[in-house]
C-alpha cells in the first residue's frame, strides 16, 4: 500500500475533503480582520503604478549593494507610513497620482541607467516618493472594515513587492543578469511614462 | 484504497458541532483566554514584535522577559477587573507597534533595565487591555490563566526562534529589522487614524 503511486494525491484529495469539515469560530474579538487584511494587501497590487515603483526601490537596491539593499525597502515604508498619516488626517497633497507614476518613470530610469548616487541621495529620492504612495493608501485607510489590518496588508505587500525587486536585482551578480535588471527597469519607467501622460491627461 | 476514500468522503457528510468539548465544564474560558489576544491584530503584532526584540537583545536579558512579560500582562490584566480600557492605555498600546518595530528597524540593543521597563509597560497595558467586559460573571482566574500562557508561549517561542534566526548577523538579521520597519509603519497610520478618529 505504500508503494502505491497514487498514494499522494488519494492524500491530497482526502485533506481537502477535510476542509469541507468547517465549524464557526466564537473567539473573534475584532470584525473585518479578513476584509481589511485583504484589501490592504491587494491595493498596492492591483496598482499597476504602484507595483512597478515598489519593485524598482527592490531592484535599484540591489543594484546599488549593500547597505542601500537594505536600506532604501527599510526607508521606504516607515516614511510611507507618515504620507499615509497625511492622507488618514484629510490633509491633501497636490497631483498624488501623477506623483505615484512619476516614481516609477524616475525609480526605473535610475535602474535602467544603472545610475549610482551617494547612499543619502537614493535614501531621501525613495523617501520622497513613499510619502505619495502612503497618501495614497491612507486616505483609503478610514475607509476599511478594519483599519488596522488594512495597515498591515498593505505594509506587508509593499515590503514584499520589494522582495520581489530584491531577488530579481539578485541577478546583477551576473553579467547577462546587469542587463536583465536594466531592461527591467526601463521597462518600468515605460509604466510610469504611460501612466503620468494618464494621469496629467486626467488631471488637465 | 478505496475503502478509505470512500470512509473519508462519507465523514465530510457529517458536519456536526460536537458536543463534548470542555467548554461546558468550565474551561471555556480558558479558550478564550488564549485565544483573545491571537484573534486581535492589536495585541498579536506588538507580542510577536516584543519576541523579535527579545531574540535581538543579549540572551540573558532576554531570558528575563519570557517570566516578566506573562507576569506583567497578568498583572495588568488583574488591575483592569472587567472596567473599560482608558484611553492612555489604548493609546500606549497603539505607540508600543511603534516603539517596539522602530527599535528593531534600527537594530537597537537595550541595556538590561530598559529593555525590561519596556516589556513591563507594554505587558501592563496589554494586559490591561485583554480583559474582556463582556466576561464579567465568568471564571476570571481561568481567562486570565489562558491570557498569560498565550503571553509566555508567544515570547518564548519567537525570542528563541529570533535568537537562533540573527546568530549568524548576516541576511537574517535584515529581515528582523524590515520586519521592525514594517510594524513601525502599520503602527503610524494607525495611530494617526485612532487620534484623529477615536
Amino acid at each position: 500500500m505504500r508503494n502505491n503511486p497514487q498514494l499522494p494525491a488519494i492524500r491530497l484529495l482526502m485533506a481537502c475533503l477535510l476542509m469541507v469539515v468547517v465549524t464557526n469560530a466564537y473567539a473573534h474579538a475584532e470584525v473585518g480582520v479578513a476584509g481589511g487584511l485583504i484589501s490592504g494587501f491587494l491595493h498596492p497590487i492591483f496598482g499597476l503604478d504602484h507595483l512597478v515603483a515598489m519593485v524598482a526601490v527592490g531592484l535599484w537596491g540591489a543594484q546599488l549593494g549593500r547597505p542601500a539593499i537594505w536600506v532604501l525597502p527599510i526607508t521606504f515604508p516607515v516614511v510611507m507610513a507618515f504620507g499615509g498619516l497625511l492622507g488618514v488626517v484629510g490633509l491633501p497633497l497636490p497631483l498624488i497620482e501623477v506623483g505615484i507614476s512619476i516614481s516609477a518613470l524616475v525609480l526605473g530610469l535610475m535602474v535602467a541607467m544603472a545610475l549610482r548616487p551617494p547612499l543619502w541621495v537614493a535614501g531621501v529620492l525613495v523617501a520622497f516618493f513613499a510619502i505619495w504612495h502612503g497618501h495614497a493608501h491612507g486616505t483609503e485607510l478610514p475607509e476599511a472594515a478594519n483599519p488596522l489590518a488594512y495597515a498591515v496588508g498593505f505594509v506587508v505587500s509593499t515590503g514584499l513587492l520589494h522582495l520581489c525587486g530584491i531577488l530579481l536585482g539578485i541577478l546583477v551578480a551576473w553579467p547577462m543578469g546587469t542587463w536583465v535588471v536594466r531592461f527591467s527597469g526601463a521597462g518600468i519607467a515605460a509604466v510610469g511614462v504611460y501612466f503620468t501622460g494618464l494621469n496629467l491627461f486626467a488631471a488637465s | 484504497m478505496r475503502k478509505w476514500l470512500l470512509l473519508a468522503v462519507l465523514l465530510c457528510l457529517l458536519p456536526n458541532q460536537a458536543t463534548a468539548h470542555l467548554v461546558s465544564t468550565r474551561f471555556g474560558e480558558l479558550y478564550s483566554g488564549i485565544l483573545h489576544p491571537l484573534t486581535s491584530l492589536l495585541h498579536l503584532v506588538p507580542w510577536l514584535a516584543l519576541g523579535l526584540l527579545g531574540g535581538t537583545q543579549n540572551i540573558t536579558t532576554a531570558r528575563w522577559a519570557l517570566l516578566v512579560f506573562p507576569l506583567a500582562v497578568l498583572t495588568g490584566l488583574a488591575f483592569a477587573d472587567g472596567l473599560p480600557v482608558p484611553t492612555f492605555v489604548q493609546a500606549l498600546n497603539i505607540a508600543s507597534f511603534i516603539v517596539i518595530g522602530l527599535l528593531l528597524a534600527l537594530k537597537w540593543e537595550l541595556s538590561k533595565a530598559s529593555f525590561l521597563s519596556l516589556v513591563g509597560l507594554f505587558g501592563l497595558t496589554h494586559g490591561y487591555a485583554n480583559a474582556a467586559p463582556e466576561l464579567n460573571g465568568f471564571d476570571w482566574l481561568l481567562y486570565g490563566l489562558g491570557v498569560g500562557l498565550t503571553a509566555y508561549v508567544l515570547i518564548t517561542l519567537v525570542s528563541a526562534s529570533t535568537q537562533a534566526l540573527v546568530s549568524d548577523q548576516g541576511w537574517r538579521v535584515i529581515v528582523v529589522r524590515a520586519a521592525g520597519s514594517w510594524i513601525a509603519a502599520a503602527g503610524v497610520m494607525y495611530a494617526g487614524l485612532w487620534f484623529t478618529r477615536p
